[in-house]
């Protein structure tokens, strides 16, 4: 039982390189696209990716990106970075989305505020806005980087040993499934209350009497 | 001073200002009174430049200070953060910045919420919130404050606080636009008291002149 513990345990560090590449390229890809959002050139091609995005599985994205890069460009990508780089993809279409929604929540009196005390629009954004979307979005940020470790099982998928895929070895060798499924649930959990629990430190610590 | 020539603005087919002429004399206070949706808003934020006049012009030769119906203080800044933000901006660790931070705890202490520095706006009545904004406005050092709807959800106690307030701040030479519904406040409070329809003036006053300057303003609204 230790010993399988221990062998399901060894996942935890592939899953969580997973986890944070991914959410990594995620935040910076999808502060980029909200950004590159408010440039009229790029909207459609910006929407058209957040669509294809949110249209297709993410399983077939990483399945394109592992086996069918070799062919189309030459690049053999480990299961480590063909992972990263899908989670990261697919992450930026919903974070350019939940950064859209706290942008478009925040009253636009508080930009006409800052125009009537003529604020450059480079402090507006940084010392006014932003502080304000971080804080709005956070509790869906929280949620897209639980529900991306979740989607890291997939990689089981390509063969990467991460939690779930070393779980599934142990029951399929030893005939016996609820005890490494339910060990891979508990660490699973485990990470999610983690998660949890410093989203909420970051809450509070940024937390401030709102409903001004 | 202030004069806005002209000035026309629409929303789609419904015209909010039609052909609107007003000259403001340097220290006037000026009323601008009307039913909802007359136009005295648009007014005060096409003077502000936060909307464009469709024809006609604003000509003003002193900085405008602006403070909004709902307030919009900044809620992730301190009630100090919040006055001392725009001012300081560029200037790090200065005399100029000391000079501000001082100034800024005077006025928050002439405005009676001196122990509410460190709070935030959240944390503040209606009333609090309108002189922390009144406050902000003032640090720019603006020579003319427009005001739309300053005493908008707030009780008599501090609508009389607000007059007192708006008072001493027009006898320190500041220009002062004032938008609202209520008459009995501009009344108190204006110089001269511009009534809007439709975005057509329709009556313009000195309440001075009046022995009942609501009841002669309230015909209008019939």
């Amino acid at each position: 039982m230790i010993s399988n513990c221990s062998y399901i345990g060894k996942g935890l560090a592939f899953t969580l390189e997973l986890t944070f590449g991914g959410v990594a390229i995620g935040l910076i890809l999808g502060c980029l696209l909200s950004v590159l959002r408010h440039c009229r050139i790029c909207i459609a091609l910006i929407n058209g990716w957040v669509s294809v995005i949110r249209g297709t599985p993410l399983i077939l994205q990483m399945s394109i990106i592992y086996f069918s890069f070799p062919s189309l460009m030459g690049v053999k990508l480990s299961m480590l970075s063909a992972g990263i780089i899908s989670f990261g993809l697919n992450s930026s279409a919903y974070v350019a989305e939940i950064l859209r929604s706290g942008i478009e929540s925040l009253p636009k009196g508080q930009f006409e505020a800052a125009q009537t005390l003529g604020i450059p629009n480079f402090f507006l954004w940084k010392d006014i806005i932003l502080p304000q979307v971080i804080l709005n979005i956070l509790p869906a940020m929280i949620n897209e980087v639980i529900a991306l470790l979740k989607d890291t099982t997939l990689i089981s998928v390509i063969g990467g040993m991460d939690i779930m895929r070393r779980s599934q070895i142990i029951a399929a060798e030893q005939f016996e499934y609820f005890m490494p499924l339910c060990t891979a649930a508990a660490y699973y959990y485990c990470l999610v209350l983690l998660i949890e629990f410093v989203g909420r430190k970051i809450e509070r610590r940024m937390g401030y009497a709102k409903n001004s | 001073m202030l004069k806005i020539h002209n000035a026309s603005k629409s929303f789609g087919s419904t015209r909010v200002l039609d052909d609107v002429n007003i000259n403001v004399a340097k220290s006037e206070i000026l009323g601008l009174a009307g039913p909802s949706g007359s136009g005295k808003s648009t007014l005060l934020r096409c003077i502000q430049k936060l909307e464009h006049l469709d024809s006609g012009s604003v000509e003003c030769n002193e900085k405008t200070g602006f403070m909004f119906q709902d307030f919009q203080l900044f809620p992730h800044m301190t009630v100090l953060a919040n006055l001392l933000y725009a001012p300081n901006l560029g200037k790090k660790n200065t005399n100029c910045c000391k000079n501000n931070e001082k100034r800024a705890k005077a006025m928050l202490k002439n405005l009676g919420i001196a122990s509410k520095i460190h709070e935030y706006p959240g944390s503040l009545s209606g009333g609090q919130k309108q002189r922390v904004a009144l406050a902000r406005s003032l640090m720019m050092n603006p020579g003319v404050l427009l005001c739309d709807e300053p005493t908008s959800g707030l009780d008599v106690a501090t609508t009389m606080d607000v007059v007192s307030l708006l008072k001493s701040i027009g006898e320190t030479g500041v220009t002062m636009v004032i938008a609202s519904h209520d008459l009995d406040f501009l009344t108190k409070i204006s110089d001269r008291i511009i009534l809007l329809r439709e975005g057509k003036i329709v009556a313009d006053m000195k309440a001075k002149n009046h022995k009942n300057p609501v009841d002669y303003l309230k015909k209008y609204y019939a």
